[in-house]
């Protein structure tokens, strides 16, 4: 549940560089494009990302579409129906401790929880990714500064970091997702720095810095488009470090707040049911475990097509 | 000579003798508790916690100058003489009391408790320039002993009590101050720190270890003043641990004997396996107190009424698997105090929504309350589920109840320092439990407007002339029987006015192993633990 | 090699002056007054002097000076709830989460590392898959929940194993000791040793398709011999990989240890969290931070020392 290291990150350039005699192309030509339909045919064969594409979308979909889809209220209560067992009619995965429809809830928790997963990367994303690309392509002082301030965030474990500052904001969605969002820009940064760094250094970039073009079209013609990959590939698997940091802050009473369903704060208050319903209890922790787990195996697929090492 | 036959199986009966009466002793295993705080209380004379802190660290090493009757499961729990044997009010001036010690009563480390000992501890808490004194503990106590002005030692053996005003619930409020050996305090380098690893009082156990956050190792004080109390338990082992279902799995696997409040969804699963379960009727609520400050909804009668009807308290009841009475007011119908009051709480969303509509919220314009909410904590039953759903019956009417939730500690304080006080985060009132075990606790404590904080516990700064001069009234009737009637009347005045939201009474569920004897859960918050043992 | 490991303990210096500013922001972030939230005296005279006496009334700066100046010299305060000094607290409860991260860093490093090397060496078999797929599990795993379901087989449905606690305190080598440590070791252990099995299994791969690879088979060594070398070739990255764990362990037990209510520094922070107790939540945060760049800065000069390129880096 750490973000995975980002200190030795490494490209296979022999994928990324231009065919021999790409130096030549006119300014404008990034990528060839065989190399994204070579991603593609991958892909495609991949059938475990294929799957969990599919789960992901499925949960997702769900989830936003929950107030069309005709379920039940998800926090209406109802005492004499509390800890109905899955299958019960017209409760399919029955209910919670308070009587509420278990199905309803688990799909609306998923709006919650994917947010909480998604939101803070593509925050972090654009900051980080911003920040590394900025102190890889400048370097020098620029560059110094960057990374040092960075390592200071990063001399956390990420989730003591996420934590201490949800614990001293306060508990409450906006105070989780601002700490895991700083807990997710020191290696994003670090990694966009390290492959930004190495990208510049290529021929094709030296040729487009003599032909006299400015930095700001270098970076968006040149560097964005060969970072960007493998900085996503990262981006996948640290949404599934965030499902579970975000999960678990719910968890300790740190994120979400009751009635909300939310898949940490649903697990720690069905633990108490238990032994009068054991399906019940486990399926939040499923769903985080299968939602997570969707990232990471995405993670995996992306970066064995997109031949990215990470 | 060698032992002959009869000698040998002479001392064979007395081994088993021997053998059998440590048994009957229960010397070999300890009582492990699984207590529902996050911490040990404290243990330097007043314990925090409230009355749970009380249960464990107050009443097991300390007394009071009077205690609670705790050996009657069948009726409430009456005073009792302790550390004092007797006491009267002076007929000429109600506000004088003379209380006369107990002779012989040593501390734990020897010492002897006598009338300097009382000034010593009272000093100790309640004045502010006093070298001992300790603003932890006086925090912990102020507001259950309001009526005490000043103390005095008249002789070794008798204390003269002056209140400020005439009050005959005084000895109630005596029932919450315990007594700490001054000669200890000395010994340690007057630190109260230090005080709290190695305390001494006159209570029927020592404190022997104390690992905060994890364990206090409580054992038998034999040279108990009161022999019918001296434990039957050699040690009793105090284990801090509120999450519910941590607390339930530590005695279904054997790790503790005993567990107060274990959750309702365990105990079919506890009662298969042959785990006892008992409970009892005592002096509790499970209230929302609310502000009447300013601009406060609470203020409009119409608001206080509609919530109080928008409750469906039977279907709270059986969320918590019938471990809990529903309320009609702050005592239980069943007490002399309940009186007869007009207003009949019950669950009416109908007259909830139309009161409601009167009082000029609607749909459009819904009425926000903002209440603040602990995860745990003494006599708080199972917070978070039980106010999801009132969360749920309000919405039910249209009232949004937004749930602040703050650690127990915190909760308290807000109560103390009263609505309004930046500790309370801007709510509009506090779920905080609340004991009705006395007059004082019940009626002048809360609903005074001398007990406005920083003086007493009316959160609320609930201020009724009309109630006022009930509450002074009924402290000058020395006479029970009509303390009663005038009590019942005053009663029945606060639910009229719906001055709070009264949802339950606790029935205190707790469950121990089978092997667990000796345990008798009294009609009340404190319990004593010094007959339960665990046979082997 | 020499210049480089004293240039990278020299920067440790400036990284822990700045984690402990930002334990000491983050903390002074909370809303309200810590005091008055945690003492609930109403007094103001005397909350006044309370605060004078834990050195709330100076400025920012300045309390962060004078924080850091005792902190250096091992006195962190005193428990605003319990009174307690915190560098005993702290101790007491870093030993406890250090004696769970050793063991679970050692389950996670046994079980990781033969797995993910007999992975890697059988790479493509179903064992391999079987190994990737459990390494995918284990790092995608809430581990809380895993705690939960453990404490419910282990403790509650068979009784083998207690749910909570660390026993009584008796000696770390006792069976009762061990007992207690188990199922958090094993709860904590699931993503060390998902990762510590990936490393391996990339590893062994990796060297397995190297050159003196082939060249041993062709002078004739046993299979056995050779995963012996390679398993000693790809030893110190593994033990990297778990030294790295060891010290997100220790900053990341927290979950784990609410379940289990552990006596560590992550119940600890989880208490102080709940009762705003200041000085407990900066001293624990603040230990746990420079125990993480410690142990850092020891695995990255072990690696120096294990393969000197790195230095380069």
């Amino acid at each position: 549940m750490n973000a995975p290291e980002a200190q030795r990150i490494t490209l296979k350039f022999d994928a990324l560089t231009p065919a021999p005699g790409a130096m030549e192309v006119p300014v404008g030509v990034m990528l060839p494009r065989t190399y994204w339909q070579t991603v593609g045919v991958r892909l495609a064969r991949d059938p475990y990302t294929a799957a969990c594409a599919f789960i992901l979308l499925a949960i997702a979909g769900a989830a936003v579409l929950a107030p069309w889809l005709g379920l039940p209220d998800p926090a209406a209560t109802n005492a004499a129906q509390r800890l109905l067992p899955v299958g019960s009619s017209g409760h399919l995965l029955g209910t919670d401790e308070l009587g509420r429809d278990m199905l309803s809830r688990l799909i609306h928790g998923g709006r919650l929880s994917l947010t909480m997963g998604v939101l803070p990367v593509a925050v972090a994303l654009a900051i980080g990714g911003t920040l590394g690309l900025v102190a890889g392509f400048i370097g020098g002082r620029t560059n110094m500064l960057v990374m040092r301030l960075t390592d200071v965030l990063y001399a956390f474990p990420s989730i003591l970091l996420a934590v201490a500052i949800a614990g001293s904001l306060g508990a409450g969605v906006g105070n989780a997702l601002l700490a895991i969002t700083i807990v997710f820009i020191p290696p994003i940064t670090r990694v966009t720095e390290s492959v930004t760094t190495q990208v510049r250094a290529m021929d094709f970039v030296e040729a487009a810095r003599a032909s006299g073009a400015g930095a700001f079209r270098i970076i968006r013609t040149h560097i964005l488009g060969n970072v960007m990959g493998p900085v996503f590939v990262y981006a996948t698997v640290l949404v599934s470090v965030s499902i579970l940091i975000s999960a678990g802050l719910s968890f300790i009473g740190l994120g979400a707040s009751p009635p909300t369903a939310e898949w940490g704060l649903m697990l720690n208050t069905l633990r108490e049911s238990i032994f009068l319903a054991p399906l019940n209890a486990v399926l939040p922790g499923f769903m985080i475990f299968i939602t997570s787990m969707c990232f990471n195996l995405i993670s995996d697929g992306l970066r064995s097509a997109m031949d990215v090492r990470l | 000579m060698k032992p002959n036959r009869l000698q040998s199986t002479l001392a064979g009966i007395g081994i088993a003798a021997a053998l059998a009466a440590s048994l009957a002793w229960g010397q070999s295993r300890p009582l492990r508790v699984g207590m529902t705080l996050s911490d040990i209380p404290t243990t330097s004379g007043q314990p925090n916690g409230g009355f749970e802190g009380y249960r464990m660290t107050g009443y097991t090493l300390y007394d009071a100058l009077i205690n609670w009757k705790l050996d009657n499961a069948k009726a409430p729990s009456t005073l009792v003489p302790a550390l004092a044997t007797s006491w009267k009010v002076d007929a000429k001036d109600t506000t004088k009391w003379l209380f006369t010690l107990r002779k012989g009563v040593k501390f734990h480390d020897g010492s002897e408790f006598n009338a300097d000992a009382v000034v010593w501890n009272l000093d100790k808490l309640f004045k502010k320039d006093a070298p001992h004194h300790d603003a932890r503990q006086r925090a912990q106590v102020a507001g259950r002993i309001l009526s005490l002005k000043a103390w005095r030692k008249v002789d070794d053996y008798t204390i003269e009590f002056t209140t400020h005003a005439p009050d005959s619930t005084f000895p109630y409020q005596t029932t919450y101050v315990f007594y700490s050996s001054p000669a200890q305090y000395e010994k340690l380098g007057r630190d109260w720190n230090k005080f709290s690893q190695q305390p001494s009082g006159t209570g029927p156990f020592r404190l022997e270890k104390m690992t905060p956050r994890e364990r206090a190792e409580l054992v038998r004080n034999s040279s108990y003043w009161d022999a019918k109390r001296v434990p039957k338990s050699q040690r009793v082992v105090l284990l801090p641990i509120p999450e519910p279902t941590t607390r339930a799995s530590a005695l279904l696997s054997g790790q503790v004997d005993f567990i107060e409040a274990p959750p309702p969804d365990f105990i079919p699963r506890l009662k298969s396996q042959g785990f006892q379960i008992t409970s009892n009727v005592y002096p509790h609520i499970w209230p929302y107190f609310m502000s009447f400050r300013e601009d406060s909804p609470w203020r409009d009668l119409r608001v206080r009424k509609a919530v109080n009807l928008a409750i469906d308290r039977e279907g709270l009841v059986k969320l918590l698997g019938g471990f809990a009475a529903p309320a009609a007011g702050a005592v239980d119908k069943s007490s002399p105090w309940f009186g007869k009051p007009t207003f009949i709480i019950k669950h009416d969303p109908a007259a909830a929504r139309k009161l409601l509509a009167e009082a000029g919220y609607s749909d459009s314009k819904p009425l926000t309350l903002k209440v603040m909410v602990s995860p745990s904590g003494s006599g708080q039953m199972l917070p978070r589920p039980m106010n999801e759903y009132i969360q749920q019956n309000l919405k039910a009417v249209g009232i949004n109840l937004e749930l602040v939730t703050q650690d127990w500690e915190v909760l308290r304080n807000c109560r103390r320092a009263g609505a309004g006080s930046p500790i309370c985060q801007g709510v509009h009132g506090i779920n905080n439990s609340s004991a009705t075990v006395d007059p004082f606790s019940a009626f002048g404590r809360i609903y005074s407007s001398k007990a406005i904080p920083p003086k007493g516990f009316n959160y609320m700064y609930y201020s009724d002339p009309k109630v006022d001069a009930m509450v002074e009234k009924s402290n000058n009737i020395f006479d029970e029987k009509k303390r009663d009637q005038l009590l019942g009347e005053l009663h029945a005045y606060l639910v009229d006015q719906a001055v709070d939201v009264w949802v339950v009474h606790d029935v205190g569920p707790r469950a121990m192993s089978k092997q667990v004897r000796g345990w008798v859960q009294a009609r009340h918050w404190f319990q004593d633990l010094a007959p339960v043992y665990v046979a082997d | 090699m020499l210049y480089y490991i004293l240039r990278r303990v020299l920067y440790t210096i400036p990284i822990a002056i700045g984690v402990s500013l930002i334990v000491f922001t983050l903390v002074h972030l909370a809303p309200g007054d810590p005091l008055s939230a945690v003492m609930g005296e109403v007094d103001q005279k005397m909350l006044a002097e309370m605060r004078a006496s834990f050195g709330y009334d100076k400025p920012l700066p300045l309390q962060y000076l004078i924080w850091l100046g005792s902190a250096l010299t091992g006195d962190m305060g005193y428990s605003l709830r319990t009174g307690a000094p915190v560098f005993g607290t702290l101790i007491d409860a870093a030993a406890n989460t250090m004696v769970l991260g050793v063991a679970a860093s050692f389950v996670g490093f046994l079980v990781g590392a033969s797995a993910g090397m007999f992975a890697g060496y059988h790479h493509g078999t179903w064992v391999d898959k079987a190994v990737s797929a459990a390494a995918i599990a284990g790092v995608s795993i809430p581990h809380y929940w895993l705690a939960i379901i453990l404490v419910i087989v282990f403790s509650v449905q068979l009784g083998w194993l207690p749910s909570m606690g660390a026993g009584a305190g008796a000696s770390v080598l006792s069976w009762d000791a061990w007992k207690h440590m188990l199922l958090p070791a094993i709860a904590l252990a699931a993503i060390p040793c998902a990762i510590v099995a990936r490393t391996a299994r990339a590893c062994v791969m990796e060297i397995l398709s190297m050159e003196f690879v082939e060249a041993l088979r062709a002078r004739g060594l046993s299979e056995r011999r050779i995963l012996l070398h390679v398993s000693r070739n790809a030893l110190p990255t593994v033990l990297a990989v778990i030294g790295l764990q060891f010290a997100h362990l220790l900053g990341g037990s927290i979950l784990v240890e609410v379940v289990f209510s552990w006596p560590g520094t992550g119940y600890l922070l989880n208490l102080a969290i709940f009762d705003r107790d200041i000085p407990v939540l900066q001293g624990t945060i603040l230990l746990l931070a420079l125990f993480f760049v410690l142990t850092n800065l020891v695995v990255d000069i072990l690696q120096t020392f294990a393969d000197p390129r790195i230095s380069r880096a």
